[in-house]
């Protein structure tokens, strides 16, 4: 109980709240490092995926040259990449965005490939040319799934780039690599506390995000029937 | 008969490991081990030798060792023995009497005396420090050569707070609070820097980070060999903000008994700082294992047979 007080008076301190080590600093931080490593993830996965799942070709060599990213360990990638590029934010950004890709290649490369035959073939019949119907056809059907790994991938990137702090970077991992050193143990469940919340503001905005990005006839389409009996009935 | 050969090799080679097996064992002085002790280190190489100088002069004595070596700063490494995960450690006098007074500022350049004072805050949670050695390895804080031309720096005091404020500072996470660090740079020569990062303590992110130019002064031990190597100078600590940082083994009483008290004793009687600066240089920079480089410090001050 004790511990639950101090961690309140931690974060009820102004101290915490301004300065180059507040929260508010190392919020900025947190986020941009992760946004920034899953919109270059995005970049690099989801052309590849779409093209793949359109063509329906190369999509296990890729889904498997992709989850090499996911096998390996980002602390591994995070130390290897610090002894080759140095110290900055770009090793640091380089090892989230391997752990950003496979998730949103896998399911841009299952969003596509998962389209229904019958609808590309009527697409194709109204003469559609292949470029309109992957932007106009086929990606808005495949919207929930490719958002579902960009949700995925962000959560992800979010809860890892606490490492970040290992090699001298920013971000909420510092409060627990700092509390850890100096052993303030509020701080360092502060920092923990902080980098959950954060995980679960992504993944509810990017949810956020889906809903207003699935075209509004999808929804329909997914939504509830509301009362399939009575047609069944008159059948 | 092929398989007849094969079988007789295999009983030769099985018999010559017996053989051998038995010379090693009678070779080890004293095959019944005399109790087992945990040495633990820093998490720094220098604490990784003397952990190792310890453990092996301890086991060459009879006792078998652990090692927990790198185990993490100052608080963990504490934390540890307070709890009884380890039996002993590496510690250097002023450093620790200051963690356990929770920086009173109680330590001198006296390391007999230092020593003596923390005595008297490790007595209560049954540990003890013995002899220190000659060996010092205080922590020093070093600009690059072309910052230390520009603002015409030697020594610490020839930094003033308009300097200061111009320069990174960078330096491990416990840092901010610890006495020999920011703490009584701010105390002592009145210093703010422009911004402080969290690197190691003297590790491969301080050296990188003065390499590419994100910190212009940072905390470095001053048994570090290659600092001129680096383009670093280690800035003279006028005022004496640092004290007796002399090695000296921490270890809970219970462990202490006079056989490995004077096992240790002997080792910290010839432990110079020279022989520290030759084997952090040797494992630090020309990657050799901390406990070979301990075996052979060990060997020349008549320890192995």
């Amino acid at each position: 109980m004790a511990f639950i007080g101090s961690v309140w008076r931690w974060f009820s301190d102004p101290a915490h709240w301004s300065g180059a080590d507040g929260i508010p600093q190392r919020l900025v931080e947190h986020v941009q490092l992760s946004a920034e490593s899953v919109a270059i993830g995005a970049l690099i996965a989801l052309p590849i995926g779409v093209v793949l799942g359109h063509f329906g070709r190369f999509g296990n060599l890729a889904i498997n040259i992709s989850n090499v990213g996911r096998a390996l360990p980002s602390f591994g990638i995070l130390v290897l990449a610090f002894q080759v590029f140095g110290l900055g934010d770009f090793p640091i950004v380089f090892s989230l965005t391997a752990l950003a890709i496979p998730p949103m290649l896998t399911n841009s490369y299952v969003a596509l490939r998962e389209v229904d035959p019958d609808v590309k073939d009527a697409a194709r019949g109204m003469g559609y040319r292949q470029l309109t119907q992957v932007l106009r056809v086929e990606l808005p059907l495949a919207v929930p799934l490719v958002m579902a790994g960009v949700r995925t991938s962000a959560v992800q990137v979010v809860a890892t780039a606490t490492l970040a702090a290992l090699i001298s970077g920013g971000g909420f991992g510092r409060y627990i690599i700092d509390g850890l050193a100096q052993q303030d143990f509020t701080k360092l469940f502060a920092g923990a506390l902080l980098v959950a919340l954060l995980a679960m503001a992504t993944e509810l905005s990017l949810a956020g995000l889906e809903r207003l990005l699935v075209p509004r006839g999808i929804r329909l389409l997914r939504a509830p029937v509301l009362a399939p009996a009575t047609t069944t009935k008159a059948a | 008969m092929i398989r007849n050969f094969t079988s007789r090799w295999f009983v030769a080679i099985l018999a010559a490991f017996v053989v051998v097996a038995t010379a090693c064992g009678g070779s080890t002085p004293g095959t019944t081990s005399k109790g087992t002790l945990t040495v633990a280190g820093f998490n720094f190489p220098e604490s990784s030798i003397l952990a190792n100088i310890y453990g092996q002069a301890l086991a060459h004595d009879g006792y078998t060792i652990n090692y927990k070596l790198l185990l993490g700063p100052r608080p963990i490494v504490a934390a540890a023995i307070k709890a009884g995960s380890i039996d002993m450690y590496p510690g250097y006098a002023a450093s620790e009497l200051e963690y356990y007074n929770n920086s009173a500022g109680e330590a001198t350049s006296d390391p007999t005396a230092t020593t003596a004072k923390l005595n008297t805050h490790l007595q209560p949670l049954g540990l003890v420090a013995l002899t220190p050695a000659a060996a010092v390895d205080a922590n020093a804080f070093a600009v690059p050569q072309a910052i230390a031309t520009q603002y015409n720096l030697t020594k610490l005091s020839d930094i003033t707070p308009a300097i200061a404020s111009r320069l990174v500072f960078g330096a491990g996470p416990e840092c901010p609070t610890y006495k020999f660090c920011l703490p009584g740079l701010a105390a002592v020569y009145g210093l703010h820097f422009k911004a402080v990062k969290t690197l190691d303590t003297d590790g491969p992110l301080t050296r990188a980070a003065f390499k590419n130019g994100s910190i212009q002064i940072g905390l470095v031990f001053t048994t570090d060999a290659d600092l001129k190597g680096l383009g670093l100078v280690v800035l003279d600590d006028d005022k004496h903000m640092t004290a007796a940082d002399n090695v000296v083994p921490i270890i809970r009483q219970a462990a202490a008994t006079p056989e490995v008290t004077s096992v240790l004793n002997s080792i910290d009687g010839k432990l110079t700082t020279a022989d520290l600066i030759s084997m952090v240089d040797q494992v630090a920079n020309q990657h050799l294992d901390a406990a070979a480089v301990a075996t052979t410090w060990l060997q020349q001050h008549n320890y192995s047979s």
